[in-house]
């Protein structure tokens, strides 16, 4: 196995063993386990009445308990989150019927099937009758208001995984958890308990909290005895050592700090798998793993304990096992977030709070780690800035350049000030890191959720805008642009287009958030989860679980979709109707309603196609987009989140597009666009271009994307670029990649990705699956194997502008 | 105010001197190589593609040509290039976008203003500005305009030529150019003439009058199989370079591709390398030790 630039010295890193687990976890095949929904199913049974933190408690500690626990064959990381490999429990809490009615066709689906045996489906069934009218969702569904459903009918809203599941999203504060163990936050809140002026709530969640954290003692000690079992019966001499040191370490891990490298890594591991067993949110993050584990590896690296090599081994067994975990969901959740991602970031490098360079030996062996391990999770980031060594990015390159999408940089330069709009002193603004795929969140400080909530159809905004309020398809009509009824409406100047664009967009921001307020509310019954908010600033200290008020901080970045293709498309409409004269809006919008079908409809569309296009550095559509921009973040901060008033800092809104998958479906929903885009076909990714419009390289699309108010998207920014494979060859080449890349730091750039794969490849790998297991592809801020993607979302990969020089 | 005719520009060109650049293909050219790959850039007029798979047969185009000198094919419609006129007003009819105009008048200030907005991009990675073609030289009141200003700037320019020019034109030129890409195809007069329809006289002096001037230089050797690859006169080619003396910096080597035979069919012209293979892996390496046996900094592809 070829490392990137890491020579090892010794045999202490077990390359061959890493290649028999990479391909072990790569040829996974998705399940579902029952375990969790009967334990949980059953333990709610038995604490009906009771505050629901401790009965969430409980259930956590029981399902701990309970649960199937196998020690990974090979691996040196260990912890299951069901009963096999891959195989997504289930949590009826938050939603229930879509497992019942979908359960036939989970094996069917075109892609993120899950294979389901009649046992299963049977246990599954038995405990749907218990659930009816209990979940979050229903909760969800009873409170949200009848104008949201319509702004559903109108596809303008799409209520977010977070209206049927958890939240997830949380960085845990590691050098906390790293420092106290689950044992000692279990004693903080043993203290907090003797203190007599506590509130109900705060006595209900130390308890619970002494709960949780009693459970994860016992789930861990259960892997002692396992372990030392296994060792017992083991005929390799070598594996039966590693399991009985890993039996001895069990056996009083976590019940106070981490004692070593290899404890600290397993420690964030598995409060990351406890977290997903507790609630089934995605987005679970590690934050800035190399700055954390560091002091760990410094030790014992000086005191002889611990080799680079052995670093090595630890941290890609790490890699490889967080790709052991699953999440079902939905299809048409699914359909915004195809390649079973569960979006777990890893960040490394960056400025350190106090602006010295944090680059060290963990973020060269992370990259190592990637190399070594090529699979979908951690969704692993290296941040960058004017300091960063240029070594590190030449190994970010190099990675880059095997295709498989991983890493994503964020540029410091730009970042930092974009956390800074919100208020953070630098000190903290410089301590960010991604969380899920390019959203920003200050590790142990953020209390849930950064994006993604409710979405927001920009692209079926402006088509109401074209047809005063009322969507063509459902009939459906909220707002009465001129006040009349029906879709006709004239627009005198573009001036009046845009006023019409920031009425609509206002009234349905409006309504998000109304719709986000509805699930947060239902989840801070549902996602009372006192494991995971023990995890992060504040909880602890105030007695309060993260969804009532327990952060630091508290900031939601609502998800738009289609920026550019609004942008492209007032631009053709100011270019073409109001400066040139060439058509008139009622011409525009016949060749809509028809899309663009017949001879006059193809000259309509030459025309729109032939207007300014976001990606290639014209000005003209440049700034329409930047507006288009402008007017969403000018809304934004007057809206707050439920938390509001109860203790965090912030608990506003900020702007991200991290809109992951969304951007296929959405489209779907979409009529033909006045930027020629043809109806249903995909609105555009995150900030990127749309499909094809970018004609003019990879520096013209750095520079449209440049002039975007990139400093205050404090959600996040999504910049997806593909290459073709023949423009990283060589040593030559890669060197004026990373220069490229670097060079984003001096162009406002937030964040960039990278597909190096040509489109005959993915075009075969379409076509022949079978043999393209392990091609991955960089989606939308997270990576997937292409095979388990939708056609749709694979068209619309395949689509994406190849810079091919 | 200098205007231009430009094909295309090229960002993030890393194949045109070094780092990354912004690559200006010129139209018009002096040569007549065989395996041109630009071959929309050979008429200083520009081309006009068609491609006729974009065609829904609406028959506009038919009506507005010259009788019978476009008609319907199979697939698209057959132009008698020949007789059908000028194309322009055909392909702003066209509502398919099946023509497309291959280039464009351009004055210098336009032109630079584009050219800077990759400041960063040049200035982090070394790289700079190349003029291509074409045979960019044959332009060169419109160079001389541009790259003094880019230069003015403090932009790295190159000029990629054939070197096919009146000794004093090219080098006025040189005045403003930092690096020279300087094509050698054939060292033997009659290779050169049967390959690119010109004599080579003239390109070998002037390759000898840059060097005594001092120029810096890239020398760029195509090799296409059956065509110039002959080993005597590779031979010849590389101790010609060798004679040149320190001004030359580099030689690239290019092995033969036809990435451009595609385009000769939309521009209604045939190709006559069509299937002559590639060239091996060996030799192209075999030819490279040649060269640094002579001392020559060799690359194979720049």
């Amino acid at each position: 196995m070829k490392c990137l630039s890491f020579q090892p010295k010794n045999n202490d890193c077990d390359f061959e063993r890493i290649a028999r687990f990479q391909k072990d976890m790569n040829i996974r095949t998705a399940t579902l386990c029952a375990e969790r929904a009967e334990i949980i199913t059953r333990s709610f049974q038995e604490t009906e009445g009771e505050p629901i933190v401790i009965r969430r408690a409980k259930a956590f500690a029981d399902i701990l308990k309970e649960m199937t626990i196998y020690i990974q064959k090979d691996s040196l990381i260990i912890g299951n989150q069901a009963c096999r490999n891959f195989a997504a429990p289930v949590f009826p809490e938050y939603s229930y019927d879509w497992v019942i009615e979908e359960m036939d066709e989970f094996a069917h689906r075109s892609g993120d099937s899950f294979q389901v045996d009649e046992a299963t489906k049977q246990r599954l069934r038995a405990l749907e009758g218990y659930w009816i009218g209990k979940t979050h969702k229903d909760e969800v569904l009873k409170n949200l208001p009848l104008i949201n459903r319509e702004a559903e009918k109108q596809s303008v809203l799409h209520r977010g995984g977070i209206s049927m599941s958890g939240d997830g999203h949380i960085i845990p504060n590691h050098d906390f958890v790293l420092k106290y163990g689950f044992g000692g936050m279990r004693d903080i809140a043993k203290e907090k308990l003797t203190h007599d002026d506590l509130t109900e709530e705060q006595r209900d969640f130390y308890q619970a909290s002494i709960l949780a954290m009693e459970g994860a003692l016992t789930y861990i000690k259960r892997f002692s005895e396992l372990a030392l079992q296994e060792a017992k019966h083991c005929t390799d001499e070598k594996r039966a050592k590693e399991l009985e040191a890993l039996g001895e370490m069990f056996a009083t891990f976590m019940e106070g700090g981490a004692r070593s490298f290899h404890e600290a890594v397993e420690a964030v591991y598995m409060t990351h798998l406890l977290m997903m067993i507790e609630s089934n949110g995605h987005s679970f993050s590690f934050g800035r793993f190399d700055q954390y584990v560091w002091p760990y590896y410094q030790a014992d690296i000086e005191s002889g304990k611990l080799s680079k090599e052995k670093a090595l081994e630890i941290i890609t067994h790490f890699f490889i096992m967080t790709n052991s975990l699953n999440k079902i969901r939905p299809w048409d959740h699914t359909q915004y977030s195809g390649g079973y991602p569960l979006y777990s970031n890893l960040m490394v490098s960056g400025l350190k709070p106090n602006g010295e360079d944090g680059t060290n030996d963990i973020s060269y062996l992370c990259l190592e780690a990637m190399n070594l391990s090529m699979l979908p999770e951690p969704n692993l980031s290296v941040r960058f800035h004017e300091h960063t060594p240029h070594s590190l990015m030449k190994d970010a390159a190099k990675l880059i350049r095997k295709g498989f999408g991983m890493p994503s940089i964020f540029c410091d330069e730009v970042c930092i000030p974009a956390m800074q709009s919100l208020g953070l002193d630098l000190a903290v603004a410089r301590d960010y890191a991604s969380m899920g795929c390019v959203e920003t969140a200050i590790p142990g400080r953020w209390g849930h959720r950064a994006t993604g909530m409710t979405y927001v159809n920009f692209g079926k905004i402006l088509e109401l805008v074209m047809n005063n309020g009322m969507d063509p398809e459902s009939g459906v009509q909220l707002v009465k642009l001129n006040g009349e009824p029906g879709r006709d409406i004239h627009y005198e100047s573009y001036e009046e287009i845009w006023q019409a664009w920031e009425k609509l967009l206002a009234f349905y921001t409006g309504l998000a958030v109304d719709c986000d307020l509805v699930c947060d509310r239902s989840l801070k019954y549902h996602d009372a989860d006192a494991f995971a908010s023990c995890t992060v600033n504040s909880s602890l200290a105030r007695g309060k679980t993260l969804k009532n008020g327990g952060a630091e901080y508290d900031y939601v970045s609502s998800s738009s979709i289609g920026m550019s293709v609004v942008g492209d498309s007032l631009a053709a409409i100011k270019k073409l109707v109001f400066e040139d004269k060439k058509l008139t809006l009622q011409q525009i919008r016949d060749a809509m309603d028809h899309n663009f079908e017949g001879l006059e409809g193809a000259k309509i569309r030459k025309l729109c196609k032939q207007a300014p296009k976001f990606g290639n550095d014209d000005d003209y559509v440049d700034e329409i987009v930047a507006d288009v921009y402008e007017s969403y973040l000018k809304l934004l901060p007057s809206f707050k989140t439920d938390r509001y008033g109860k203790g965090p800092i912030g608990c506003t809104y900020t702007m991200s597009t991290s809109n992951i998958t969304s951007y296929v479906p959405n489209g779907f929903e979409v009529g033909a666009t006045p930027d020629g885009r043809l109806a249903t076909k995909p609105l555009n990714e995150g900030a990127s271009p749309c499909l094809g419009a970018d004609k003019e390289g990879p520096t013209a699309v750095i520079n449209s994307i440049s002039k975007l108010p990139n400093k205050r998207m404090a959600g996040g920014q999504l910049l997806n670029m593909r290459f073709s494979p023949n423009a990283l060859d060589g040593e030559e080449n890669l060197e004026k990649f990373t220069r490229f890349m670097e060079a984003g730091r001096n162009k406002n750039i937030f964040h960039n990705q990278f597909n190096i794969v040509d489109s005959e490849t993915l075009k075969k790998a379409k076509a022949h699956p079978e043999e393209y297991p392990d091609l991955m592809v960089r989606v939308a801020g997270y990576c997937a194997l292409f095979s388990t993607l939708m056609p749709e979302a694979q068209d619309a990969i395949i689509a994406r502008t190849e810079l091919s020089w | 105010m200098v205007q231009g005719r430009v094909s295309k520009l090229q960002r993030y060109a890393t194949k045109d001197g070094p780092g990354l650049r912004t690559t200006v293909f010129m139209t018009g050219c002096n040569l007549r190589c065989k395996w041109c790959a630009n071959p929309e850039m050979l008429n200083a007029k520009g081309g006009m593609f068609y491609y006729k798979e974009r065609c829904q047969h609406c028959g506009i185009c038919v009506q507005m040509a010259a009788l019978g000198t476009i008609t319907f094919a199979e697939i698209g419609c057959a132009i008698d290039r020949e007789h059908c006129g000028d194309l322009e007003p055909i392909k702003d009819a066209c509502p398919f976008e099946a023509y497309e105009s291959t280039s464009q008048l351009m004055d210098c200030e336009t032109l630079v203003h584009k050219l800077l907005r990759d400041r960063e991009f040049y200035e982090n990675s070394n790289g700079g500005v190349t003029f291509s073609g074409g045979e960019a030289g044959l332009q060169d009141d419109f160079l001389y305009a541009c790259a003094a200003k880019l230069r003015q700037a403090g932009i790295h320019t190159a000029l990629d030529t054939a070197g096919l020019l009146e000794p004093q034109r090219l080098l006025r030129l040189c005045q403003v150019f930092d690096l020279v890409l300087y094509d050698i195809k054939a060292f033997d007069a009659d290779i050169h003439k049967r390959c690119t329809g010109v004599d080579n006289t003239l390109i070998l002096e002037n390759a000898k009058l840059l060097c005594k001037q001092k120029m810096p230089m890239i020398v760029r050797m195509i090799v296409v199989p059956g065509m110039n690859d002959d080993p005597a006169d590779i031979t010849a080619r590389l101790q010609f370079v060798k004679s040149l003396g320190s001004s030359v910096k580099q030689v690239d080597l290019l092995p033969y591709h036809n990435l451009g035979e595609g385009k000769y069919d939309k521009l209604g012209m045939t190709y006559e390398l069509h299937d002559i293979g590639k060239m091996s892996d060996e030799r192209m390496e075999a030819i490279k030790q040649e060269g640094q046996k002579l001392g020559l900094h060799m690359t194979i592809g720049g």
